[in-house]
């Protein structure tokens, strides 16, 4: 299991409140630049970017870098304005996509 | 104890004055010390803490928390591994063990245990892997995969807050004196027993980590040091190379062995997998 992601939302929230979402993803994010035993380097392969949208709006985007620990956690807050997915995005090296939505429920 | 000079815990006591004709001081500085050195010298008069009261607020707040403690991805895959079917004819383990969260809850305080059919030592690892070659005929994942770790986790997880209770005494007890007479014996470059720190300096700092009982109710564990979740055995194998000493196989009879005694030690303890360690 390389990937896998654990994201947290109050269960329903009123228009115009302050949410904070919390995002756990699983990935070993490797740096790369080990020898691969013959000759050559392993390449980095890293989730890079993240980005999530709601409301047809980008509310959050995050670049990763090799500092980055494994199984990174990200919190973030977002203004609460109608029910509807947000959708979140994960980008890794090589080209690879990942993508969760999580419902969000206003009431 | 041997008269090597090293870290032992007995040169923490305060050191008796001098005798200088002084009679009832320096008694009285002696039987302070022959308290002090009774009282560490003997691991089930001091107060056994489980890991967690060594870490920082915050890692501890984060081990507690479901939604950022990554032990429970672990903890997750173990619980589908549970449910899937193995190639072949093999059973899934929950056509056996149905309702796991009940038929399965305090299983893992009870680990080690001798096995009844073959009379030895198996630690929860060791019980699913005789479960997944002898029932479901499967080859074992062997120590240490992710699958054994996850799996492991999970049924550990379904012991989460119930005090450890195995048992030390009957079938279990040479294994229980083999663990013990590990834990106090010196070994390696270094000349460490676990007993001299894990007793004797507890609380104390290792580099930039605080010595705790270790007491493994955690494992496997989560720690930011592998980025990972691994196994007390793992952990073992760390501790007896940070003493320069022999590195045992993992799920071999010396750590079983080991684990056993540090198990009953944690006597009462709640199992906290998959806890964060540092």
């Amino acid at each position: 299991m390389n990937f896998n992601a654990r994201i947290s939302l109050p269960a329903s929230v009123r228009a115009g409140e302050i949410v904070e979402i919390k995002v756990l993803t699983r990935h070993p994010m490797d740096r790369g630049g080990q020898s691969d035993g013959k000759g050559g380097t392993v390449p980095r392969k890293i989730l890079n970017r993240l980005t999530a949208t709601y409301a047809g709006e980008t509310i959050f985007r995050l670049d990763m870098h090799t500092g980055v620990a494994a199984n990174p956690f990200v919190s973030f807050t977002t203004r609460a304005i109608e029910t509807g997915d947000i959708v979140f995005e994960w980008r890794e090296d090589g080209g690879a996509t990942y993508t969760r939505t999580a419902r969000l429920t206003v009431t | 104890m041997s008269d090597r000079p090293g870290p032992s815990f007995e040169t923490q006591a305060p050191l008796a004055p001098q005798a200088e004709g002084c009679g009832s001081r320096t008694r009285i500085a002696f039987l302070i010390l022959l308290a002090f050195v009774a009282v560490s010298a003997n691991p089930a008069l001091a107060e056994i803490k489980s890991g967690t009261d060594f870490l920082s607020p915050e890692l501890r707040r984060q081990q507690a928390d479901e939604t950022r403690n990554p032990g429970f991805f672990w903890v997750e895959q173990g619980r589908e591994l549970f449910s899937r079917r193995p190639a072949g004819e093999g059973q899934a383990c929950i056509g056996c063990h149905v309702e796991p969260q009940q038929s399965l809850r305090g299983a893992a305080t009870r680990y080690p245990q001798v096995d009844a059919a073959t009379g030895r030592l198996v630690n929860l690892e060791g019980r699913i892997e005789q479960c997944r070659v002898e029932r479901q005929s499967q080859p074992a994942f062997g120590y240490e995969t992710p699958e054994l770790l996850s799996l492991t986790a999970y049924l550990a997880s379904l012991s989460r807050g119930l005090p450890m209770q195995v048992r030390t005494d009957g079938p279990a007890q040479p294994y229980y004196e083999a663990g013990k007479a590990f834990f106090e014996r010196r070994q390696g470059q270094l000349n460490l027993s676990c007993q001299q720190c894990h007793d004797g300096l507890v609380g104390q700092k290792l580099r930039g980590d605080t010595i705790s009982h270790g007491t493994g109710t955690g494992y496997p564990a989560y720690r930011l040091e592998w980025n990972d979740v691994g196994s007390l055995h793992r952990r073992l194998r760390a501790c007896s190379l940070g003493v320069r000493a022999t590195q045992f196989e993992a799920g071999g009879p010396e750590y079983l062995a080991l684990e056993l005694y540090l198990a009953a030690r944690a006597r009462g303890l709640p199992v906290e997998t998959p806890a964060m360690r540092r």
